[in-house]
């Protein structure tokens, strides 16, 4: 297994205009509320691959566990083919279910809270959902960041950052609607890190990095809209200051 | 004049021969986007008469069956949704930085630039509420347009009376046509599903009423504004040129990025 790059690194890593371009990707196109999106796997990867994914605590992100899911499954074990891009595959299952899964989660949330609090507990839950397999999490991120899987880790992970905001009810669809999901993106990212590292009971160390991440990025937000309000505010008493003076502007 | 050919040349192989490059960087301009076509309008402020209002834009509800939006159609919402957003957003920061300047000098006009600017603003809110709900992205050249607009608004502005009514005849005459042409398609639309006798849904229903309110709203500018003396602006062939071409660029830009 080779060295492990945290995904947040890679992603930060990029310059600017990719990492932008990065984020785009979490744009799907318009979303319709009179019918349901079509199922991303088909039942046949269904059964496969949710029966793989169980047998990843003893075996890992391996060929072992595809291989294992499809006997489970009731299929040959020829019928791995079916995932030319092996072991990722079980990876990608469990992101894009588990992703899924957050709307049914985002119902029981408390409607007075605030979007912040919604958004740490939104991601937490996802956090937690990788608790069964954590051991096995950095082996899952090695797979992630080969250059062959990047464009996809990277989409799924604009994709959930996407999820978590709208799930968390932001409506802002001024240009921060792009540092937002860049933001969230990178302190999720890192805090799906750490958790692969936190020995503490229940993850409350991890909780704690979330929070903790989730201010600092809040506190950076909120100076930044101080600088542009302080910026408006000068020009707009200079254009004044002017116009009293009896300058047409 | 040759480095100027030879721009164009790349320009035109790069975007009609998908490089492996520009598709990273910018995915949107090399895939295949379904041309649409904006017929161009005259100005009336009434809606075209020969314009279909299909009967079942008029009965909510039937018990026949659905079809999804196919993915070419939300692909299509996608983009003229947020080039909406974008202009409205550039209607609303124009009439802002012309309001001072035209008021000053013509207090008669104050109610017409307050009435033009609070129907913007509507709007504005109207296709911001439109994106949240349905996850569009706004268009990623968000502050550019802001800065554009705001120029725009406050160099008219400064120009005089004729020149900022010139500059929203311009505006209107694009941004109406464009409207127009995002009806023309959603009525198609409506029309196929009445012949194939499937339920058209509530969104698109809604829609094609939305925007056709605002359409006609967006008409009704562009009257007040000839009526107000657009046409008398010096030099109005330059204004009028410069400013249909830039809103030109700009819902050909926003359409992608
Ligand atoms: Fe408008
Ligand atoms: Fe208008």
């Amino acid at each position: 297994m080779g060295p492990t790059r945290p995904l947040h690194a890679v992603f930060l890593r990029h310059p600017a205009p990719l990492r932008s371009n990065l984020v785009w990707q979490c744009s799907r196109s318009y979303h319709s509320y009179e019918h349901e999106a079509p199922p991303p796997f088909t039942p046949t990867e269904d059964a496969i691959l949710s029966a793989a994914l169980a047998h990843v605590p003893t075996h890992g992100f391996t060929n072992t566990a595809l291989t294992q899911g499809a006997r489970d499954a009731g299929y040959l074990d020829v019928s791995t083919n079916l995932f030319p891009a092996g072991a990722f595959s079980i990876v990608k299952y469990h992101l894009v279910t588990q992703r899924l899964a957050l709307a049914r989660h985002a119902s029981s949330l408390q409607s007075q809270s605030d979007i912040t609090t919604k958004i740490r507990k939104l991601a937490l839950h996802r956090l937690h959902a990788n608790e069964p397999i954590v051991h096995h999490w950095q082996e899952a991120l090695a797979l992630l960041s080969t250059a062959r899987h990047l464009p996809t880790s990277l989409r799924e992970l604009a994709l959930l950052s996407d999820e978590l905001l709208f799930l968390a009810g932001s409506t802002t669809v001024t240009s921060a609607w792009y540092t937002n999901r860049a933001a969230l993106a990178a302190i999720y990212a890192s805090a799906e890190l750490f958790m692969t590292q936190d020995k503490s009971k229940g993850f409350t160390e991890t909780e704690k990095f979330l929070k903790r991440r989730l201010e600092e990025g809040e506190k950076i937000r909120g100076g930044l809209d101080m600088v542009g309000k302080w910026v408006g505010m000068q020009a707009g008493g200079l254009v004044d200051g002017l116009r009293s003076k009896g300058v047409w502007i | 004049m040759r480095t100027a050919v030879t721009a164009r040349l790349f320009f035109n192989q790069a975007l009609h021969r998908p490089t492996p490059i520009l598709e990273f960087l910018l995915p949107s301009f090399t895939v295949p986007q379904t041309r649409i076509h904006y017929a161009s309008i005259t100005t009336s402020s009434s809606s075209p008469n020969t314009e279909p209002s299909p009967s079942s834009l008029e009965s909510p509800t039937s018990n026949k069956r659905r079809k999804p939006l196919s993915k070419t159609q939300r692909d299509f919402l996608d983009r003229v949704l947020r080039v909406n957003q974008a202009g409205e957003l550039a209607a609303t920061l124009i009439y802002t930085h012309q309001t001072s300047p035209i008021t000053r000098a013509h207090p008669h006009l104050r109610s017409l630039m307050h009435h033009m600017y609070s129907q913007e603003a509507g709007h504005f809110s109207t296709f911001n509420q439109m994106l949240a709900k349905h996850r569009i992205r706004p268009t990623a050249m968000y502050p550019i347009w802001s800065a554009a607009a705001s120029a725009l608004g406050w160099g008219t502005g400064l120009m005089g009376r004729e020149a900022a009514m010139a500059c929203t005849e311009a505006v209107e005459t694009e941004i109406g046509g464009h409207y127009n042409g995002q009806v023309r398609i959603l009525l198609g639309w409506v029309k196929e599903m009445e012949d194939k006798g499937e339920e058209v849904g509530e969104e698109v229903r809604e829609l094609v009423s939305t925007l056709k309110r605002i359409r006609d709203e967006e008409l009704e500018h562009l009257d007040e504004a000839v009526g107000e003396g657009a046409r008398e602006a010096k030099p109005y062939e330059f204004l009028n040129r410069v400013i249909r071409s830039g809103c030109k660029g700009a819902i050909w830009i926003s359409e992608r990025v």
